[in-house]
């Protein structure tokens, strides 16, 4: 059973290696997919014990969660794939209880969830705007979550191939969410801790993000040939 | 009675380059000819604005004028919806050509596998 760690970075030289020392603990590989970063990032994720993929223009994170799936897949022969940020908001200890559902084959993917779980010093505006996510979601998508956009997930090798995700930017969570309908996976939410400190506030996607988000799914909706 | 000088010479202007660019085969025939044939209705219709007044009272509008102002708006739209899809599409080609460089060129560090 090969378990790899999908983590997308940028800009994210004081906090991946953290990241990728954690999540190895409880995973075969950690590969960063490094955004072209303007840090060491990539050195830094390396040094750490990661395999490092380099895009060398800024594509985002969904281009690049892809990128590492890619590899995972074909290179890494993945059964289970683990997207896992770089910024240390997440405890890689959580990953046991998230891809437990893919090994006793309950589930295609699981999704974390902030809401599940404790969310250490989320915000109250950071909460709203979630909620707002799943209502939207529940509309867009017809998917009931208590989370649609905690980055935290764990995928099955089936699932992973099944969820190319072609929005580059921010909306793939959605994105990610709509090819669970569209293919008929299973899902699961577990519970998760996601840590907000003023660290990552300061440097993290604000809450504005939201609506860049909605702007993204509408564009693809009108514009995907 | 400026603006109609301005508005031919402008046109006779986007024909000439576009002539030129399809000598050069830079642009494709079909693009050629609708260009030009699209300039060549401005220069006339500068010309002899009332020309167009009967096509524009065939369709319910009073003025020909009237009529272009609505067409044009309508055929910049669509051409402003083509292009940002062209956009999109070249943006994801873009992503893809990054995409396989990055695993072509996979780095590992040493001590590690
Ligand atoms: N590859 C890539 N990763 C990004 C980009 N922007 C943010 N990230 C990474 O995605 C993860 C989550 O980003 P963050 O901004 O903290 O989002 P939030 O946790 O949802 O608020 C981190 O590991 C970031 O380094 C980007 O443009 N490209
Ligand atoms: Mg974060």
């Amino acid at each position: 059973m090969t378990i790899v760690a999908v983590i997308p970075a940028y800009n994210e030289q004081s906090r991946v290696a953290e990241a990728v020392r954690d999540a190895l603990l409880y995973v075969n590989y950690a590969v960063v997919v490094d955004d072209c970063s303007s840090d060491q990032t990539s050195k830094n994720a390396l040094d750490a014990g990661a395999i490092v993929l380099r895009h060398m223009l800024n594509r985002g994170q969904g281009a690049s969660l892809q990128t590492g799936t890619d590899y995972a897949l074909e290179n890494l022969k993945a059964d289970i794939i683990v997207h896992f940020d770089a910024d240390g908001q997440m405890q890689g200890s959580d990953i046991q209880e998230l891809i437990k559902p893919i090994l006793d084959n309950r589930a295609d993917i699981v999704l974390g969830s902030r809401f599940l779980g404790d969310s250490i010093k989320m915000p109250l505006s950071r909460k709203l705007v979630l909620k707002l996510g799943m209502l939207f979601t529940l509309c867009i998508s017809g998917i009931k979550l208590t989370d649609t956009h905690c980055g935290f997930r764990a995928l099955s090798k089936k699932s992973a191939k099944d969820i190319v995700i072609t929005r580059d930017r921010m909306a793939h969570a959605s994105e990610i969410l709509d090819l669970i309908k569209v293919y008929g996976l299973r899902f699961v939410e577990c519970p998760v801790t996601i840590k907000y400190s003023p660290e990552v506030l300061a440097k993290g996607q604000s809450s504005w993000g939201a609506l860049v988000i909605v702007k993204d799914m509408l564009k693809s909706k009108f514009l995907d040939v | 009675m400026i603006f109609q000088i301005l508005l031919i010479a402008f046109a006779l202007f986007a024909i000439t380059i576009t002539t030129k660019q399809y000598r050069l085969r830079k642009v494709s025939l079909y693009w050629f000819i609708s260009w030009t044939l699209l300039w060549t209705i401005v220069i006339v219709v500068a010309l002899i604005p009332q020309a167009t007044d009967p096509i524009a009272q065939l369709v319910g509008i009073e003025r020909g004028a009237d009529l272009l102002v609505y067409v044009a708006i309508v055929v910049l739209s669509y051409g402003l919806y083509r292009v940002l899809v062209r956009l999109e599409k070249v943006q994801k080609e873009i992503t893809q050509v990054v995409r396989q460089v990055a695993i072509n060129k996979a780095e590992k560090s040493k001590g590690h596998e």
